[in-house]
């Protein structure tokens, strides 16, 4: 593709790099699928997606398509996007193991190779949402749902950027950062991460004709197990939302006097 | 008037009080701006734009916990004919006098914001600036505001931030660190106020859903580089107001 941004080019490169570790690391603990985030929160918990069944759905960052394979063993009929390469070995071979088959994607989520009006449902658990630029996500997103889709995924909050503390690698409780201006983290690693205000994600839907359905600030159980987050992450969890699931849906039709 | 809650009661003590020591000359500075603003940073409606696009020309408008009546006494002039609701005797008072004083009259009712004894699908827009959006319970006041309005109707209210009741413990102004736990976030009561309601960003969208709300727009309010900490409302900084939220007004249309 020759429209990768930089920061799309330089996520990729960490995925590329950091692919073999990240698997090593978390697959068996996401591989069955149908849990959101870092804590794996059983979708049949929050009931975020309700039925797929016959749903043509597009994952965002699909990784080793854990969640593709689960909702296509719902039912649906899913397409997996992931901007590494590496990450879609993964998955090809995940797929191979388990005999089934659908399509891979290798592009960046801020410029999808596909059709307007694709897609029932755009879901993304920690993925592309995160390391792609949501100013140029939500109104992809937006394109390539039907009319009436809708789109759910899982991301980091506001309050988990705003106490992050890069020297420990944790979240304390003093506001370390601006809240106003939120966007953009390069991360001493080497990945660029993405983050809005509650009221700038707001804005940005409804400019893009996404309706506001929900907003699941997660609450991790007491005691929460991560291959992701430490324990000291899940206690901070218990006291304010580390990860957030926002829900939308593409008007029927872009109302009068909606936008201002 | 049916009988208060005594969390109504309680904050009608202290608006008694409010009224006498600060409301009653602010109501007298407010009422005679002819700009609309928002919130302790005094921010002016054409830069934050929470109105942009309601037609207030002949607009039926309710505002649950006027105070002074300040906020209808903008729309008026705007061509809106408000309702001002308020639970406290002296601020409607203070309201009375101001109407007499500027030859502007419209309806004000002593009354609940959480039980308004007003018919269905009266209003075209509700609008709450520091009344039941942090003094009544949300859960509530909100089915009364979605109950009030016409099919189309806009409800606008302003609040404090979650982050910064996160950040806010007995003393003022807040900290620079969470001490508040979000989860289960609700009802709070100060050493020196009286009893406010707050909740978090998901718990607001899920309510106005559930009460047949779509969100329209959630404004975060930061405190211009030139602001200075609040003469009389002291529980944040300028300093901390500018890097953070200390109020939101949310915008929502009823279906």
């Amino acid at each position: 593709m020759s429209g990768l941004s930089d920061h799309a080019r330089r996520n990729r490169e960490f995925w590329d790099r950091r692919s073999d570790e990240y698997h090593e690391r978390n697959a068996a603990f996401i591989a069955g699928g149908m849990a959101w985030g870092v804590w794996q929160i059983p979708e049949a918990e929050l009931n975020v997606l309700g039925d797929v069944s016959g749903l043509d759905v597009l994952e965002l960052g699909c990784g080793a398509a854990e969640w593709s394979r689960a909702l296509l063993a719902a039912g649906a009929r899913p397409v997996g996007l992931d901007n590494s390469a590496k990450r879609l070995e993964w998955a090809r071979r995940a797929n191979e193991e388990a005999g089934v088959g659908f399509p891979l994607l290798h592009a960046s989520a801020e410029d999808v190779p596909l059709a307007d009006g694709s897609f029932d449902l755009v879901m993304c658990d920690w993925g592309a949402m995160t390391f792609a630029d949501p100013y140029l996500t939500v109104p992809e997103v937006a394109r390539l749902l039907r009319p009436g889709g809708f789109a759910a995924w899982t991301g980091g909050t506001p309050w988990a950027w705003v106490t992050y503390d890069e020297g420990r690698d944790a979240h304390g409780t003093e506001l370390l950062s601006d809240y106003f201006g939120l966007h953009r983290w390069d991360d001493a690693e080497g990945s660029v991460d993405f983050m809005l205000p509650y009221g700038e994600w707001i804005r940005l839907f409804r400019r893009s004709g996404l309706a506001v359905e929900d907003l699941i600030e997660v609450r991790p159980p007491e005691g929460a197990r991560s291959t992701y987050r430490t324990a000291e992450d899940a206690a901070w969890a218990r006291r304010w939302p580390l990860e957030q699931i926002w829900k939308v849906r593409k008007e029927a039709r872009v109302s009068a006097g909606s936008e201002h | 008037m049916a009988e208060l809650s005594p969390e109504a009661a309680r904050n009608r003590d202290l608006w008694t009080q409010t009224n006498a020591e600060y409301t009653h000359e602010q109501g007298r500075r407010a009422w005679a701006q002819e700009e609309i603003s928002w919130g302790i940073w005094s921010l002016p409606e054409r830069e934050v734009g929470a109105l942009a696009g309601i037609e207030l020309e002949g607009a039926d408008v309710i505002e649950l916990g006027c105070g002074t009546g300040y906020v209808s006494a903008w729309l008026a002039r705007r061509g809106a004919r408000p309702v001002g609701v308020d639970v406290t005797p002296a601020q409607l008072e203070t309201a009375r006098q101001l109407q007499l004083e500027h030859g502007l009259d419209f309806p004000l009712l002593e009354a609940d914001a959480q039980a308004v004894p007003l018919p269905d699908a009266s209003f075209d827009l509700v609008v709450s600036e520091y009344g039941a959006s942090i003094w009544c319970d949300p859960y509530r006041w909100i089915p009364e505001a979605a109950r009030l309005l016409r099919p189309g109707g806009r409800l606008v209210f302003l609040c404090n931030s979650t982050l910064v009741i996160l950040c806010s413990d007995d003393e003022e102004p807040a900290l620079e660190r969470l001490v508040q736990t979000q989860f289960g976030m609700h009802r709070f009561e100060w050493p020196q106020g009286g009893v406010e309601y707050h909740i978090s960003h998901g718990s607001w969208i899920a309510l106005l859903r559930e009460h047949g709300f779509e969100v329209e727009a959630l404004h975060e309010l930061q405190a211009p580089a030139d602001a200075s900490t609040h003469e009389h409302y002291g529980y944040v900084t300028a300093d901390w107001g500018r890097r953070w939220p200390a109020e939101e007004l949310w915008r929502a249309r009823k279906r």
